[in-house]
């Protein structure tokens, strides 16, 4: 681990440009979908269930294979294996019923997408109606209908429980401290119930995949991914393939926000490539498909109670996480476990009761989302924490200053909290926003309010989730750096970049990322999800870098006669401080040097490699949720709002919004300020616009016409970014993560500021002009 | 349920002249459908709504992207000048204001580089933002059949969802306006549930101007989008202000008469309710609006 004091640097924490700025500006970057096969290329289409919950009676293709261009068409039993990240409950194609409109029945593969299309239109598919669940409430009551009646026989990761014979698919506990004593000891007690709605991740690329069956057995999978490895494990498990045999090429992708990370749909793309050995063949999602064909972010209801003493010191807290997993919950389990863990919000609360289920229904499918279920919990913990505020009198940045977590608290999940700058942050946002002052509002029909949420997130992952990370050099000095995490426009890439241009002492443009990630070829990532690529990955780069740089000042010191302590690498070149000798890399990195005397050649191709796992996490205790190090760390941060509301139509327009985060150190500031604005953007829009409006199971606007979402006319006129940096013991640098964090407080601090305006509370997102308004007009 | 990937194939004929546009509405039937600027179209085709065989694209014909004014005879657009033609013209925002500020409500920048006037109005959905704009305006639309043109003054124009007086053997190639009114004023207010480019939750036109045929010496004319089968004037409410003093009692009273004009229906957009509150609520500050301009002009009029 590396120890707290800061180090000195020249290109970690500076501003560099993206070292994909210029290909993707000018259009040259190449995604999935721009990749050329030729003649070869076969297109397939995908029969989906229009039922959310049936059983499939028969399957008739005999029209469909007599169709023009139809090649093959593959049916559930063609897939007979389970898939799943960390449940195996689903089949690539359904196989005896379906559980959700959109559940994939049926492939075609035909000459164009066309034919494929034409050829899945007329594939006749016969249902036996099932009756449907479309609340996670009603799903665990007793006689609901039973979603996966063999739920009991499915591979679980150790870390989660299903209960078999029930819809929950994990329930996640903390037990901690007295609860029942210690609401006896509040002097203020509140309960209530918040929901969220199903969203989704529209990112601007849709899914989209080829696979091609080689003579060798092998499969080689193109994929808009975020986990070309996870892919290759999954697929492999999924089709009774080695995992060996499956290479996964990760080009750039144009957004995943989390839907692409595991997998949805590429395993039809590899099950349809199965029929037609050596040909290409390409599945891509159209827009409708990719609002409830992948994943949605999951549905919550949150039912919470917490009481406090007059002096406003929280004691106790006790929560019902009732997930909305939808059809598969293979993804979402473990969501409900980060949430569990994360319970109590950013807060010191020393009783805590927490049960987090994972509920199966026939809604679309729900997966991990950017804050993997912070975003859903923070909407219930900070209007809580609010209107607890409100009821005690005290200011709402004051009482969070008093309760917030501190370094050296227990944690929910019994950690001792490392250091972190929340406080700082807090003070920060509440500066920008000046709170406590009061502007008035622009117009007569206007209210304007200011409200503040503050946040933490854990990367969620299994213990043994990995990174590697590579360098070799070129000739010319330059090096190439194999990293196996993806770059989906979060910057990875370039903080990766920088990371080793860092120690080994080049400029920037020395330095080539390795891509596209190819699973043959580059070093192994876990996934890229969770925030965790800047810390995790960005260790295992330094590991790299640090070996690399290790041997070549071994080498020269050898050759030279010095020791390695008194050189060092500036600009490209070795050198050393007490001979003032010097050498660039490009003379000694392939071919190595000549002993003096051009007696004896030693080195050769420098290579060097590093590798980070968190093996220092602990298990959580089944029953308590309780461990010394549950989780490897949490990035905390705020976010202040200040809005209007106009009276006359409910419409809300965000004026500014400060936000500040404890990213440890921002290896380059200028892409935390990115991720800042970008959060707080599709923040606002998840509070204001979105929801996945369902229709037992049905979705009513999967499509831009009817999900609305933030447009730049729409975003804050202001957002102000200011970053934090308590430097993390386990991250390079001291980095931890911060991509997914920025989204997480937006929403509530938008509800808590629109109470403060108006005096209404919402208690279910988005808060659309319509629901404003209504309310508005109820309360008057 | 779901959408094609893509478009369903069909054949393009870019129409050489006005004959031949009805020679192939009267011989190819409901095969045949005209083309613009197929932003509503190619949308409806994708999505299997619409299904056509031959597309005549029409844009290119003379006059059709032409926009003339004259202050005798006022103005004529082109069935096939886009929005950002309409809203950039120093004579439509010179004189027909309402209507550029209308035409810059439809979608996005993008989306109004192809949109057209004409093809907004011959989509006749409930929601086309121009519509009221054309409505307060008294404009006439302009259709080419097989017995040469005739006009249809637009408050004829819409009888439902999709459907207007166009005939299948005609299509339009202009929309005419009579000469602006001397001092008018007007304003188009949209409602969607977020700033740009969405489709109206409620739209209000409302135009006023001076006039000495009306006791307070003042006309005012109310047309609304989205919130009926057709693009609605609010008739009663105008009559109202036929008869009552400008200012804020009377445009509290006409915009709570509009909202009961209105008949609204539930829809993933938004409820009933919201519906008629946003048509009392725009009309009224859209009359306020108007009257500010008017007040204003009279006021510096009178200096
Ligand atoms: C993303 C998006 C956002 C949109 N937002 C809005 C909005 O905010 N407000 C709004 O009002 N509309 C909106 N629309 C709808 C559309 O853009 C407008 O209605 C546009 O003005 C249509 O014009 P066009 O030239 O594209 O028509 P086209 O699509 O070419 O034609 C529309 C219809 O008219 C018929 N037609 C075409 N030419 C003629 C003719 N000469 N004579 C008779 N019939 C003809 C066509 O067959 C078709 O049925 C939106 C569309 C999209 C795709």
């Amino acid at each position: 681990m590396m120890g707290r004091q800061v180090e000195q640097t020249r290109v970690v924490g500076t501003s560099v440009p993206r070292v994909d700025a210029l290909e993707k500006v000018t259009g040259a970057a190449r995604f999935t979908d721009d990749l050329q096969f030729g003649p070869d290329l076969l297109f397939g289409r995908v029969v989906r269930s229009p039922h959310a919950h049936a059983r499939i009676v028969s399957i008739d293709t005999a029209a469909a294979l007599q169709m023009p261009g139809v090649r093959a068409i593959i049916t559930g039993a063609d897939t007979p294996g389970f898939i799943g990240l960390y449940l195996r409950d689903r089949h690539i194609l359904a196989t005896d019923r379906v559980r959700q409109v959109g559940d994939p029945v049926a492939g075609v593969i035909a000459s164009t997408e066309q034919a494929a299309e034409d050829g899945a239109r007329a594939i006749r598919v016969e249902y036996e109606l099932l009756p449907g669940v479309f609340d996670p409430f009603e799903a665990v009551q007793a006689g609901a209908p039973l979603i996966h009646p063999d739920l009991g026989s499915y591979d679980v990761a150790s870390f989660l429980y299903p209960r078999p014979g029930t819809n929950i698919s994990h329930h996640f506990r903390i037990r901690k401290g007295d609860v029942d004593g210690a609401f006896g000891r509040c002097d203020t007690i509140l309960e209530d119930t918040y929901r969220a709605p199903q969203i989704q991740h529209v990112p601007i690329e849709t899914h989209v995949a080829i696979a091609r069956w080689e003579q060798t057995g092998e499969v080689t999978l193109w994929s808009a991914t975020q986990s070309p490895f996870a892919q290759r494990s999954m697929i492999a498990a999924a089709m009774g393939i080695e995992p060996g045999n499956v290479r996964v090429i990760g080009n750039y992708i144009g957004g995943g926000f989390g839907c692409k990370a595991g997998v949805t749909m590429e395993g039809l793309a590899v099950a349809m490539a199965r029929r037609v050995p050596g040909r290409p063949v390409k599945v891509r999602l159209t827009r409708e498909e990719e609002f409830f064909c992948s994943f949605v972010r999951q549905a919550l209801v949150a039912k919470v109670k917490i009481g406090a003493t007059r002096e406003g010191k929280v004691l106790a807290l006790q929560v019902e996480y009732y997930w909305d997993g939808g059809a598969y919950t293979e993804y979402g389990t473990n969501i409900t476990r980060a949430a569990g863990y994360s319970s109590t919000g950013p807060y010191f609360v020393p009783s805590v009761m927490t049960d987090s289920y994972c509920v199966y229904t026939n809604n679309p499918t729900g997966g991990p989302m950017r804050g993997f279920g912070m975003p859903e919990i923070h909407w219930s913990i900070e209007q809580v924490m609010d209107r607890l505020a409100e009821k005690l009198g005290m200011d709402r940045v004051q009482f969070r200053l008093l309760n917030c977590i501190r370094e050296g608290q227990e944690t929910v999940s019994g950690m001792t909290m490392h250091a972190t700058g929340l406080s700082q942050c807090i003070k920060r946002v509440a500066k920008d926003i000046q709170w406590g002052e009061k502007e008035p509002p622009s117009a007569p029909h206007k209210l304007r309010g200011k409200g503040i949420a503050i946040m933490w997130k854990a990367p969620a992952m299994p213990r043994n989730a990995a990174s590697e990370a590579w360098v070799v050099f070129n000739e010319d000095g330059t090096f190439n750096l194999g990293v196996g995490g993806q770059e989906l426009g979060q910057g990875s890439f370039t903080v990766a970049a920088q990371m080793a241009a860092e120690v080994l002492g080049v400029p920037m443009d020395r330095v080539r990322v390795a891509r596209p990630v190819d699973t043959r070829y580059s070093p192994y990532e876990w996934q890229t999800v969770a925030s965790r690529l800047t810390w995790s990955m960005g260790n295992a780069v330094r590991a790299a870098a640090t070996d690399a740089r290790k041997q070549i000042l071994d080498l020269v010191g050898r050759c030279w006669g010095e020791t390695p302590a008194d050189l060092d690498i500036r600009n490209g070149e070795v050198i050393s401080y007490k001979s003032e000798r010097s050498v660039g890399l490009d003379k000694l990195v392939i071919c190595g040097l000549s002993m003096p005397g051009d007696r004896e050649l030693i080195g050769g191709p420098i290579m060097g490699r590093g590798r980070f796992m968190p093996t220092y996490v602990t298990d959580l205790d089944k029953e308590t949720g309780q461990g010394t190090h549950g989780m490897v760390h949490y990035t905390t941060g705020a976010e202040a709002v200040e809005l209007e509301v106009d009276t006359a139509t409910g419409q809300v327009e965000v004026l500014r919004v400060a936000a500040a985060f404890d990213v440890g150190k921002a290896i380059n500031p200028e892409l935390v300020k990115a991720q800042i604005e970008g959060g707080v953007v599709q923040g606002m829009s998840s509070g204001l616009f979105e929801a996945l409006r369902l229709k037992n199971g049905e979705p009513l606007n999967s499509s831009f016409v009817d999900y609305r979402i933030v447009t730049t006319l729409d975003a804050p006129q202001e957002i102000i970014t200011a970053v934090v940096e308590t430097a993390q013991d386990d991250g390079p640098w001291g980095a931890r993560g911060v991509g997914e964090h920025t989204m997480v407080p937006t929403a509530p601090a938008i509800a808590n500021a629109i109470y403060d305006a108006i005096g209404i509370r919402f208690n279910e997102m988005p808060l659309t002009a319509e629901k404003i308004y209504l309310a508005l007009a109820h309360k008057a | 349920m779901l959408s094609r990937p893509g478009l369903p194939s069909f054949d393009y004929v870019r129409a050489g002249s006005h004959d031949e546009v009805v020679r192939l509405l009267v011989t190819g039937g409901p095969d045949v459908r005209l083309l613009m600027g197929g932003t509503d179209l190619l949308v409806r085709m994708r999505d299997g709504v619409v299904r056509a065989r031959t597309l005549v694209d029409v844009k290119h014909l003379p006059g059709m992207r032409t926009i003339a004014y004259d202050s005798a005879a006022g103005l004529t657009v082109g069935a096939a000048v886009t929005m950002n033609q309409l809203a950039s013209n120093a004579d439509v925002r010179a004189h027909y204001a309402i209507l550029a500020e209308a035409a810059s409500a439809v979608a996005s920048y993008q989306v109004r580089n192809r949109a057209t006037l004409g093809g907004n109005l011959c989509n006749a959905s409930p929601a086309a933002d121009t519509a009221p704009a054309v409505m307060v305006l008294g404009g006439r639309l302009v259709l080419c059949g097989p017995e040469g043109e005739r006009e249809v003054p637009i408050d004829e124009f819409f009888l439902g969802p999709g459907k207007s007086a166009r005939q299948a053997n005609e299509f339009l190639t202009a929309v005419r306006l009579p000469p602006p009114r001397q001092g008018a004023r007007g304003t188009y207010l949209k409602l969607g549930r977020n700033r740009e480019g969405d489709l109206a939750v409620v739209g209000v036109g409302v135009l006023g101007s001076p006039s000495s045929e009306v006791p307070p010496g003042y006309a005012f004319s109310i047309a609304l989008a989205s919130v009926a089968p057709v693009p609605l004037r609010a008739t009663a409410a105008e009559r109202l202000l036929a008869g009552q003093k400008p200012g804020g009692a009377a445009f509290a009273a006409a915009a709570q008469l509009a909202a009961q004009e209105a008949r609204p229906i539930d829809d993933v957009r938004s409820g009933v309710a919201y519906r008629r509150a946003m048509v009392e609520s725009l009309t009224r500050r859209g009359l306020e609006t108007v009257w500010r301009g008017l007040s204003a002009a009279s006021s510096g009029r009178g200096r």
